[in-house]
């Protein structure tokens, strides 16, 4: 009686074990499976995910432009010039504009420029004054600033690929009715002064550049360059005020009517603008990424 | 290839007004007449139908890749002089363009292009004209069409297109290179001086202020019709004669000059452009002559060169562009001076 108590024990004792096992093995599918389920759900994520990238909004770098725009010293001149030498030039201006950021800006503009100088205190200097003149091709282009400081009229021709210059901020980008505002040497002072406190103007990076259609008054005759005369095609002066009707139809005896049809002086530069454009953009990228 | 003769009607003209009495003086002065005779005057396509015309530039274009592919790698179990060989090179003026040395001073520069350049003949110390040895270049490949046999003799011997400058260059004697090797921009280093030679740009006929830089006469206060002219030409009485190589007006250009001493500041090696100080005698796109210095200040220098000399069959890979140490490369930051 004892002996089979004791196997029925056993036999007890082994059933409840396997139960045991058992029931652990159910629990132990029941929260895995529960485990998967809720991963499969996505309702609480279990992987650790980083917080998001606090965005960083730098206001001392002006923003690049997003305007199709291509510096003119990249369009070559139309001469017998092997195309190869404006290629390697374009290299070396590509890897300058890496290192400093020459900005979009137009004759009418006006910009800031710091350069290197050993004999000022602080061995820079500051100048910031009108752009009227944009020259030269490649890397010899240069652009005029010019100020009136203390009552006396001041110019300076910056080389844009210097590597004397070590900042080049655009204060107001504009644009004026002409291309070349060499006339301002001969109009009132008040055309050519910029306040050297000036702050930076803020512009849209897209869309159309604001167009001053200031026309400049003249203080009175001689001037440096008959501004008058057709060649010069200047439409930013008041020459109703400064000069006769029968003065201007006189200047008018200089116009060259023939001119507009000339075939040898057409230049249609628009297939190598974008050309130029594309390259410059897609080396330009390249950069920001070491 | 065009051949103008003109045969000399000596004795039949004789002969002719001989028969003639009346004109007995006549035939004392006129001995004899020229008559122009065309013996050859044919152009190479002349004779060839189109399909021959394309297949012959076709095929020759070809050949000559072919040519100068071949001496990429010229075997190496030649005598290569290592130092002693005084450089040269033809190349051709592309344009000019400023650079910025590490002070912040702005030099020009010119940019000659070593396009398609191989050497053409060795010739030794006896063969040239008994005192140096001579070696013969020729750059920027050129149409067979028009070059005449004995021309292309050379270019045959040494196994490379016909090319449009050939010149001779001094050499030391040792300085035996196997004709038909290419020459690169890479032999000149940044830091050594040369010397451009080409032709000057044609002015014609000039005067003798533009020419020799006279000073002319005054424009006004009574000058009747001297303006720009000579003045006097000589001492006067005792030689009673103009001296030979008295400067006059003339034809101005179109000569050789050379610009000697110019620093070689910068050579790519992908396009095979040296950047040599200053200007260079020439027009855009013309072919020079470019050799190492003879001014006796820089000749040292030149020896012993800070780069060995560069033969395209050394393994090591030369970087795209080599810079003199005092040059602004523009991926540095702008100067603080």
């Amino acid at each position: 009686m004892a002996a089979s108590t004791r196997k029925l024990d056993k036999v007890m004792f082994s059933i409840k074990l396997l139960r045991n096992i058992q029931q652990q093995n159910e629990r132990f599918l029941s929260t895995s499976m529960r485990r998967l389920a809720e991963g499969s759900d996505g309702g609480k994520p279990t992987k650790f995910t980083p917080p998001p990238k606090p965005v960083i909004i730098d206001k001392t770098q002006s923003e690049a432009s997003l305007r199709k725009f291509l510096s003119p010293e990249f369009i070559p001149p139309r001469q017998r010039i092997n195309p190869l030498k404006f290629a390697i030039e374009r290299k070396d201006m590509i890897q300058r504009r890496k290192v400093l950021n020459i900005p979009e800006f137009y004759v009418g503009s006006v910009l800031a420029v710091t350069m290197a100088d050993p004999h000022a205190s602080g061995k820079t200097n500051r100048f910031m004054g009108i752009c009227i003149q944009r020259g030269g091709h490649g890397l010899g282009a240069t652009f005029v600033l010019r100020n009136i400081i203390d009552g006396q009229g001041v110019e300076i021709c910056y080389e844009m690929y210097s590597p004397r210059l070590q900042q080049l901020e655009v204060l107001k980008l504009e644009k004026r009715l002409d291309n070349n505002l060499m006339y301002l040497r001969d109009a009132l002072p008040e055309y050519s002064t910029v306040n050297l406190d000036m702050k930076p103007v803020p512009h849209s990076v897209t869309g159309d550049v604001p167009v001053n259609k200031t026309r400049v008054r003249m203080r009175p005759k001689p001037w440096s360059k008959r501004w008058e005369r057709p060649k010069y095609n200047v439409q930013g002066i008041r020459f109703d005020l400064c000069l006769s009707p029968e003065k201007l139809e006189h200047a008018q005896k200089w116009a060259e009517p023939w001119r507009e049809y000339d075939m040898l002086k057409e230049y249609d530069t628009t297939a190598l603008e974008e050309r130029f454009l594309k390259e410059v953009q897609t080396e330009m990228s390249k950069s920001t990424s070491p | 290839m065009a051949a103008w003769t003109c045969r000399h009607l000596l004795y039949r003209g004789a002969r002719v007004l001989a028969g003639r009495t009346g004109a007995v003086a006549a035939a004392d002065s006129c001995l004899f007449q020229s008559v122009r005779t065309v013996k050859t005057t044919t152009w190479w396509e002349e004779h060839l139908t189109e399909d021959n015309k394309s297949y012959m530039r076709k095929s020759l274009g070809e050949e000559y890749n072919r040519q100068i592919a071949a001496k990429l790698h010229p075997l190496k179990d030649e005598p290569w002089p290592r130092q002693e060989w005084t450089k040269g090179l033809v190349a051709v003026k592309l344009g000019m363009a400023p650079v910025w040395t590490k002070t912040g001073e702005r030099h020009v520069v010119t940019m000659l292009q070593v396009q398609d350049c191989h050497v053409l003949n060795y010739l030794s110390k006896e063969e040239y004209d008994g005192h140096t040895a001579a070696l013969m270049v020729g750059g920027k490949n050129a149409s067979p069409f028009y070059k005449t046999d004995e021309e292309m003799e050379m270019f045959r011997l040494a196994g490379v297109p016909p090319k449009q400058k050939v010149t001779t260059f001094k050499v030391s004697d040792n300085a035996i290179i196997k004709p038909g090797t290419p020459l690169y921009a890479a032999h000149f280093r940044p830091g050594q001086y040369v010397d451009v030679t080409a032709k000057t740009i044609g002015k014609g006929f000039q005067g003798v202020m533009k020419r020799y830089g006279f000073k002319g006469q005054p424009a006004s206060h009574g000058q009747t019709k001297t303006h720009r002219r000579p003045g006097a030409s000589g001492p006067g009485g005792d030689p009673a004669k103009v001296f030979k190589g008295k400067k006059m007006p003339g034809m101005m250009g179109n000569v050789f000059d050379t610009a000697h001493g110019l620093k070689v500041w910068r050579v790519n090696t992908r396009y095979n452009v040296i950047y040599v100080h200053g200007s260079v005698p020439g027009h855009k796109n013309c072919l020079l002559k470019v050799r190492d210095t003879n001014l006796p200040t820089y000749v040292e220098k030149n020896i012993n060169p800070p780069f060995p000399t560069f033969f395209c069959e050394e393994d090591e890979q030369l970087p795209e562009d080599l810079y003199d140490e005092d040059l602004f490369i523009h991926t540095q930051p702008s100067l603080t001076l």
